[in-house]
């Protein structure tokens, strides 16, 4: 789960780390409060969990209250990559000359936590000059540690001492949080030699959540993802009009794959998970069919130790409870024939293979 | 890494829970010899006639288990993954989807200062058919023996490849499902390593998908290696949109970290032949063995 910059900052001054001074907005019309308890000039800037919101517009520096109401106005307008600002932070802005890199991340290939630092920081990781790369253990690091990075990056003394410091609290918040990554990019240097985080970006590891109900309602969350979660699905909304569902998360992957190649657009991508019997298949199609855009319903099951004949009759309870959007499926597995039969005489068209299904469905035939 | 013969005794943990009871009945009907189960408190039960107990210490001690098929829940995987290293278990299967990454690592140490080697976790296991042995949870009729060896991060796509193997004539030597979480017990270099010395081995399926970079160190590592086996991959997720966790863990694509394309990319240049979709896997499988 990744969280939103401000509530990275919040998590950030828990573990006593520095951040500019700021106030969050969930409205135009409270900006000119800010001005109130912070000195101009000040950085808007949106709140939305997708990448590359500054080339997209949503970060704006303003010097007086007519500007910053106009600013948040126009960026609380804005969709970043499809994604709607619900907040501003209206930050205090640091004057600084060099900006730096550090995180703590999984490196999955090596299969280790490592932290990453550079004296340059940048948009693409990468792709940074001189960056340092170091395991680190599960157990933590201590001072030592941190000073090589920070001798490493050949350092001034005194920037030296703030960045092992920040170091070890970073770390120590990527531990306790469980983090995938906790990252701070950049990370500036003010005029006066002073280290400051500018932006906190922290993603923590889903499964370890049951271990910290605190990041439980972090999020606001759509209605049918958390509709989905609570089933149980692996959902994901795409904006087409094909629902896409599947069981197990590589076959509906694959599947997006052939609608995509064959020139559709897939509405979402829903994964049942194992053992889809009977009620995850009706609560899936339930959700599915009022998906707003969706206009087909693509199914593609290989069962295994799924039987077709629940598929069948989950669908044909669906279908009892009035209408549904066309039905293209390919149900594979034991007692198809009998499925098969189950299914006669209703909108649900069958396929014997997956790509002779999305043909079907892309073709709207 | 050592594959389990027929009549290898064989551990199911958890095995009084709801996927334990169905697994042990199904993996016994395929042929392998599962020769206890263990759950805590559930000692002195028995599943489909095979005797539980309190610990998997007892279960192997009273069987000489090497092998375990693990269905304990991501909350107690940890500890119920060191129980079983702890009592020698070499080979530990672990079904279990949603397992802390930090948990993960902590099991992979462990299983490396024990020399034990980890399939999974979020897996569908692995399946030898020529000794009619599986630790995991395939369906048995899409695979069938022969000289292919088949990896895959995702389930379901490991039987839909599978059965597509079967009905072109390609038996498999050994299929396994490698997880789909950022964290492999088993990579897929580890992994191919592994199969290039099975001799009844002939060619490697490799199936992978969106999601950190196993696909281009796999490449690096053939080309490097001069790996003698003809390999056929697919990659899952061109389609796939960034920055979103596509059903497991560790399908998600970060920045240009993780594409279909980047993956697609290296293996091709390293003499690969890629797959568009499922079903031109054998095509190319044959294509590859001439």
């Amino acid at each position: 789960m990744r969280l939103f910059e401000y509530q990275a900052k919040q998590l950030f001054k828990q573990y006593a780390l520095p951040v500019p001074k700021s106030v969050l907005v969930n409205d135009a019309d409270e900006i000119r409060g800010a001005f109130a308890s912070l000195k101009p000039p000040l950085a808007l800037k949106s709140q939305v969990l997708a990448g590359g919101r500054g080339k997209a517009g949503g970060i704006a520096l303003v010097n007086d209250p007519t500007e910053a109401e106009r600013e948040a106005r126009r960026i609380f307008s804005l969709a970043i990559g499809g994604e709607r600002p619900n907040a501003l932070l209206v930050e205090e802005v640091y004057p600084h000359e060099q900006e730096m890199y550090l995180s703590v991340t999984l490196d999955r290939g090596d299969r280790a936590f490592v932290t990453i630092a550079a004296s340059a920081g940048g948009i693409n990781v990468e792709s940074m000059a001189g960056k340092v790369i170091r395991k680190i253990s599960l157990d933590g690091i201590d001072a030592d540690f941190a000073a090589e990075i920070a001798s490493l990056l050949k350092l001034p003394s005194e920037q030296a001492r703030q960045l092992v410091s920040i170091l070890l609290s970073l770390e120590r918040l990527a531990r306790e949080k469980e983090c995938e990554l906790a990252e701070i990019n950049p990370l500036a240097v003010g005029k006066d030699g002073v280290l400051m985080p500018l932006d906190a970006k922290v993603i923590i590891d889903d499964n370890a959540l049951f271990r910290h109900p605190e990041f439980a309602k972090l999020h606001p969350e759509d209605e049918f993802e958390g509709e989905a979660s609570r089933q149980g699905f692996a959902f994901v909304r795409l904006g087409g009009d094909i629902a896409v569902v599947g069981n197990g998360a590589g076959l509906v992957l694959s599947t997006l794959d052939l609608v995509g190649d064959a020139g559709g657009n897939p509405a979402c991508f829903l994964d049942l998970g194992g053992g889809a019997q009977q009620e995850r298949i009706e609560a899936a199609l339930r959700l599915v069919n009022r998906l707003p855009g969706v206009d087909k319903i693509l199914i593609n099951i290989y069962g295994g130790i799924t039987r077709t004949t629940d598929v069948a009759a989950g669908m044909n309870a669906v279908l009892a409870e009035g209408v549904v959007k066309p039905i293209y499926a390919r149900v594979s597995g034991a007692e198809e024939e009998e499925a098969r039969k189950l299914l006669a005489g209703t909108p649900v068209r069958m396929y014997k293979t997956a790509p002779e299904a999305v043909e079907a469905v892309v073709k709207g035939a | 890494m050592m594959l389990p013969k027929q009549g290898d005794p064989v551990i199911v943990q958890n095995m009084t829970g709801r996927y334990g009871r169905l697994h042990t009945r199904l993996m016994l009907d395929y042929g392998t010899n599962v020769a206890a189960g263990s759950a805590p408190g559930k000692g002195g039960q028995s599943v489909e006639g095979v005797p539980v107990f309190n610990t998997v210490a007892e279960a192997v001690e009273k069987t000489g288990a090497r092998s375990s098929i693990c269905f304990v829940p991501a909350e107690f995987t940890l500890a119920a993954g060191e129980e079983a290293l702890n009592a020698g278990i070499k080979l530990l299967v672990i079904i279990t989807e949603r397992v802390p990454i930090r948990d993960e690592l902590r099991l992979l140490q462990l299983a490396q200062s024990r020399g034990a080697s980890i399939v999974g976790p979020n897996c569908p296991g692995l399946i030898v058919p020529s000794q009619r042995v599986k630790l995991g949870i395939m369906p048995a009729p899409s695979f069938s023996p022969g000289s292919v060896a088949l990896y895959s991060r995702s389930g379901t796509l490991t039987y839909e490849i599978a059965g597509q193997l079967t009905g072109a004539g390609f038996g498999q030597s050994v299929a396994v499902g490698i997880g789909g979480d950022p964290i492999n017990g088993t990579t897929p270099v580890e992994w191919m390593d592994f199969v290039q010395g099975m001799e009844d081995t002939k060619a490697v399926v490799a199936v992978g998908e969106i999601g950190g970079d196993a696909e281009e160190r796999l490449a690096r590592h053939i080309e490097k290696s001069g790996y003698s086996k003809p390999i056929v991959a697919y990659v899952a997720g061109r389609h796939a949109p960034k920055e979103k966790k596509m059903g497991h863990a560790g399908a998600i694509i970060y920045g240009d970290y993780g594409t279909a394309d980047s993956k697609i990319r290296a293996l091709t240049a390293a003499g690969v032949k890629v797959a568009t979709t499922p079903v031109d896997v054998p095509v190319l499988l044959k294509q590859a063995l001439g």
